[in-house]
C-alpha cells in the first residue's frame, strides 16, 4: 500500500510537469494551429538561464522570474521572426525551422554552459527531510509545489481564455485568422501573445521540474519530458487545457505503475510505451479525447 | 503543396507570360535524340571520372566518400515518402538504425555472409516502414511528424532493451574478418574500405536509377498526386491508403539498405552512436539542403552534411557544429528553400529544356510561336496550386 502510494505520488509529479509543458503545446496550437517542437528545447534553455543567475547569487524567485520573462520574449521573437514568415508556405517549413531551433538551442545551452550536469536550486526546501507523511508514502514539498502550480495555472489559462478579450481574440484567431482580422483583432499581436506565454509556460515547467528530474539539469533533461508532454497533448486533442492536463497525469501515473509493476518494460522502455500510448489514441480518435472536430471542405 | 511545386508554377508563370514572343530555354534537346544520348553519355562519363579520382583518394577520405553515398541512399528513401509523397517524417533514424542491426546480428550471431544480410535488412526495414506508415491514414502534418519522431527517440531504448541480441547499450562490435571483401573481388581483407567505397557507389546508382523510374510510373504520380492535393487524388481513383503505407514501406527498405551498408562500413554499432534523433535530422538536413523531390539533391545533401562537420571543425567543435547546423537548418528555409538542386535546375532550365519529340515547339518549327510554354522536366505539380 505504502509503495503503491509512492508510486501514484511520483505519477502524479511527473503526470503535472508533462501536463504543464502539455498546456504550453496547447496554447500554441490553440494560437496558430501548429506544434511548437522546440518547445521542450525553450524550456531547457530558459532552465538554464535561471541556474545561471542563481551562481551568480541571484534569489531563486528572481531567476524563475527572469526565466518566465526569457521565456516570453523568446517565444514571441520566435514566432515573429521564424515561424510566421514561413507558416504560410506549408508544415515542412515550419516543422523544420523548428527542428533547426531543437538542435540550435540544445546545442547552444551546451556551448554556452557545457554539457555536464547541474544542481538547480528549488523554490522550496527539498532537502531529503522535507516531506509530509501521508499513510506512510513520503510527500515532497517540491513535488506539492509542482502540483499546486498546475493546478494555478490551469485555473488561469481557463480564466483567461473564457474570461478576457485577450482569450476571446485568442480563439478567434485559432479558429479562423482572415475572421478574425476583418472583425479587427490585432492578428498578428495575438499570435505573438500565444507564442510568448507558451514559452513562459515552457519555462515555468523547466524550473520546476529540474530539482524532481533524476538527472538534474542537462543537456537532455527536457526530452523526455517534452515527448510525453506531446503525448499528453495529442491524448486531450491539442486544443483542450483540460484535456491536456488529464493526458499528462494519465500518462505520469501509468508510467510510474508500468515502472513499478511490469519489469519487462522497467525503466528502459519509457519513451517507447509513450509512443505506444500516441499511435493508440490517435488510431482510435484523430483529434483526441478532449479534442474538436476539423471539418474538411472539399 | 510543397516548396517545389511554388517554384515551378512560378517558372510556368515566367515562361507563360512569354507566350507571345517565345522567351523559353535556348536550347531544347529532344528527349532520345542523338543529342540528348551525347548528353547523356557525358554525364555518365564525368561520373565515372569522378569516381575512379576519388577512389584513388587516401584511406580516410574514401571513408568519407562511402559515408556520403550510405548517407545518400538512406536520404533518396527519405526523399521517396517526404518529398514526393509529402509525409513528414523524423523517424528515419530508426529504418537506418534497424538495417544495420539486422546486418550486424545476422553477421555476428548466424554466421552470414555480410552481402547476404541485405536482402533481409530490406526486408525487415520495409514491414516496420508499412507498420509507421499505418498512421498516416489517420494522422497529418505535423501529428505525423510527432508520431515519427517518437519512432526515432524509442529505436534506441528498443536497442538497449534487447541485450541478449544487440549487446544492449555496450553496444556490439563485428569483426573485421567477417566484414573483409567476398572472394570474387579479387580484393584481400586490408582492402575492404576501396571494396565498401565502390559496394556503395554501386549500391547508390542502382537505388538513384529505380527510385527515377518510380516517380515516373503510375504509383510515383499516386504519390505525387497524395501530395498535391489528397483529396482531389482520392477523387481521381488514386488509393490514398494504399499509396501513402507503400511509399513508407519502400522509403523505409530504402534507408533500412542504406543501414544495412552503413553497420558493414562502420562496424561497431550502439545505440547511442549513428541512431538517435540526430542522424534523422542530420537525414532532413540532407533532403532539404540538397533540394526536396529532386533526383539528385539526396547526393548533394548528402556530401553537405558528411563534409561540413570536418569544414566546420576548425572553429565549431563539439556542440557548436550543432547551432550550425540548426541555423543552418533554419537559413536554408529562408533563403533557399527549394535547395541547392532545386535551385541550380531553376536556373539550368532557363537554358536547357529536354521535350519529348512531338513537342509542339519543335515540330512548328519557326513558322507560329508555340501555342504552350515548354514545361519543365522534373518534378511538376500534378494539380493546380490550392
Amino acid at each position: 500500500m505504502e509503495l503503491f502510494l509512492e508510486r501514484l505520488i511520483i505519477g502524479l509529479t511527473n503526470g503535472s510537469v508533462y501536463a504543464l509543458l502539455a498546456l504550453a503545446l496547447v496554447v500554441v496550437f490553440r494560437g496558430t494551429g501548429t506544434l511548437n517542437f522546440a518547445q521542450g528545447e525553450l524550456a531547457l534553455f530558459t532552465t538554464f538561464i535561471a541556474w545561471w543567475l542563481t551562481t551568480e547569487s541571484f534569489p531563486v524567485w528572481i531567476a524563475i522570474v527572469a526565466a518566465l520573462l526569457t521565456g516570453f520574449v523568446l517565444g514571441a521573437m520566435i514566432e515573429r521572426m521564424l515561424i510566421r514568415p514561413v507558416q504560410r508556405r506549408n508544415d515542412m517549413a515550419v516543422l523544420i525551422v523548428a527542428l533547426g531551433l531543437f538542435t540550435g538551442l540544445n546545442s547552444l545551452a551546451g556551448v554556452i554552459w557545457g554539457s555536464e550536469t547541474k544542481i538547480m536550486p528549488s523554490l522550496f526546501p527539498n532537502g531529503l527531510d522535507d516531506y509530509v507523511s501521508l499513510a506512510g508514502a513520503r510527500l515532497y514539498y517540491d513535488a506539492l509545489t509542482v502540483w499546486g502550480a498546475l493546478i494555478v495555472l490551469l485555473v488561469l489559462m481557463t480564466l483567461l481564455f473564457r474570461h478576457t478579450k485577450l482569450g476571446l481574440h485568442m480563439r478567434a484567431v485559432a479558429d479562423n485568422s482572415e475572421s478574425a482580422t476583418l472583425a479587427g483583432v490585432r492578428t498578428s499581436r495575438i499570435l505573438a501573445v500565444g507564442w510568448g506565454l507558451s514559452g513562459a509556460i515552457g519555462a515555468l515547467a523547466g524550473v520546476l521540474v529540474t530539482p524532481l528530474a533524476a538527472e538534474q539539469l542537462g543537456l537532455t533533461t527536457m526530452f523526455h519530458i517534452f515527448i510525453a508532454a506531446s503525448a499528453a497533448a495529442l491524448f486531450g486533442g491539442l486544443d483542450s487545457l483540460v484535456g491536456a492536463v488529464v493526458g499528462g497525469i494519465t500518462i505520469g501515473v501509468l508510467e510510474a505503475m508500468l515502472t513499478g509493476y511490469v519489469s519487462f518494460i522497467g525503466g528502459a522502455l519509457q519513451q517507447t510505451s509513450a509512443l505506444f500510448i500516441i499511435v493508440a489514441i490517435l488510431f482510435v480518435r484523430p483529434n483526441g479525447l478532449f479534442g474538436t472536430k476539423r471539418v474538411v471542405r472539399v | 503543396m510543397t516548396t517545389i511545386d511554388e517554384t515551378t508554377s512560378m517558372s510556368n508563370e515566367r515562361s507563360g507570360t512569354a507566350a507571345g514572343k517565345p522567351r523559353g530555354p535556348r536550347f531544347l534537346i529532344v528527349q532520345n535524340s542523338p543529342r540528348h544520348r551525347a548528353v547523356q553519355a557525358v554525364l555518365i562519363a564525368l561520373t565515372v571520372v569522378a569516381l575512379l579520382w576519388a577512389a584513388g583518394q587516401p584511406t580516410f577520405r574514401l571513408g568519407q566518400f562511402t559515408n556520403v553515398f550510405i548517407i545518400a541512399i538512406a536520404v533518396v528513401g527519405l526523399n521517396i515518402v517526404t518529398g514526393y509523397t509529402g509525409l513528414l517524417s523524423i523517424g528515419h533514424s530508426a529504418f537506418f538504425g534497424l538495417g544495420a542491426y539486422t546486418t550486424g546480428i545476422l553477421i555476428v550471431r548466424y554466421e552470414f555472409a555480410p552481402l547476404a544480410t541485405i536482402p533481409l535488412a530490406v526486408l525487415f526495414a520495409f514491414v516496420l516502414g508499412l507498420l509507421v506508415g499505418l498512421p498516416s491514414l489517420r494522422i497529418h502534418g505535423l501529428y505525423l511528424a510527432l508520431v515519427t519522431l517518437a519512432v526515432a527517440v524509442s529505436f534506441p531504448e528498443i536497442v538497449r532493451r534487447a541485450e541478449e541480441l544487440t549487446g544492449g547499450a555496450a553496444g556490439m562490435v563485428v569483426r573485421s574478418r567477417y566484414l573483409a571483401p567476398p572472394e570474387w573481388t579479387g580484393l584481400v581483407r586490408g582492402e575492404r574500405a576501396i571494396w565498401m567505397f565502390w559496394l556503395s557507389a554501386a549500391v547508390l546508382a542502382i537505388v538513384m536509377l529505380l527510385v527515377r523510374n518510380l516517380v515516373k510510373s503510375r504509383f510515383g504520380i499516386a504519390m505525387r498526386a497524395t501530395r498535391d492535393n489528397e483529396i482531389a487524388a482520392a477523387a481521381n481513383g488514386v488509393s490514398i491508403a494504399r499509396t501513402k503505407i507503400l511509399a513508407f514501406g519502400i522509403s523505409g527498405a530504402i534507408t533500412g539498405l542504406a543501414g544495412s551498408l552503413f553497420g558493414m562500413y562502420i562496424g561497431a554499432l550502439s545505440p547511442d552512436g549513428s541512431f538517435t534523433l540526430m542522424k534523422a535530422i542530420e537525414l532532413v538536413t540532407g533532403l532539404v539542403l540538397g533540394g526536396i523531390a529532386t533526383q539528385i539533391g539526396p547526393l548533394v545533401g548528402a556530401f553537405a552534411v558528411v563534409f561540413l562537420p570536418y569544414w566546420t571543425a576548425s572553429w565549431a567543435e563539439g556542440p557548436l557544429s550543432g547551432v550550425v547546423f540548426g541555423v543552418l537548418l533554419i537559413a536554408l528555409v529562408f533563403l533557399m528553400p527549394e535547395g541547392i538542386v532545386g535551385r541550380l535546375g531553376l536556373l539550368v532550365r532557363k537554358v536547357v529544356a529536354i521535350v519529348p519529340s512531338d513537342h509542339p515547339r519543335r515540330t512548328a518549327a519557326s513558322h507560329d510561336p508555340p501555342p504552350e510554354p515548354p514545361s519543365p522536366p522534373g518534378d511538376e505539380p500534378l494539380t493546380a496550386s490550392r
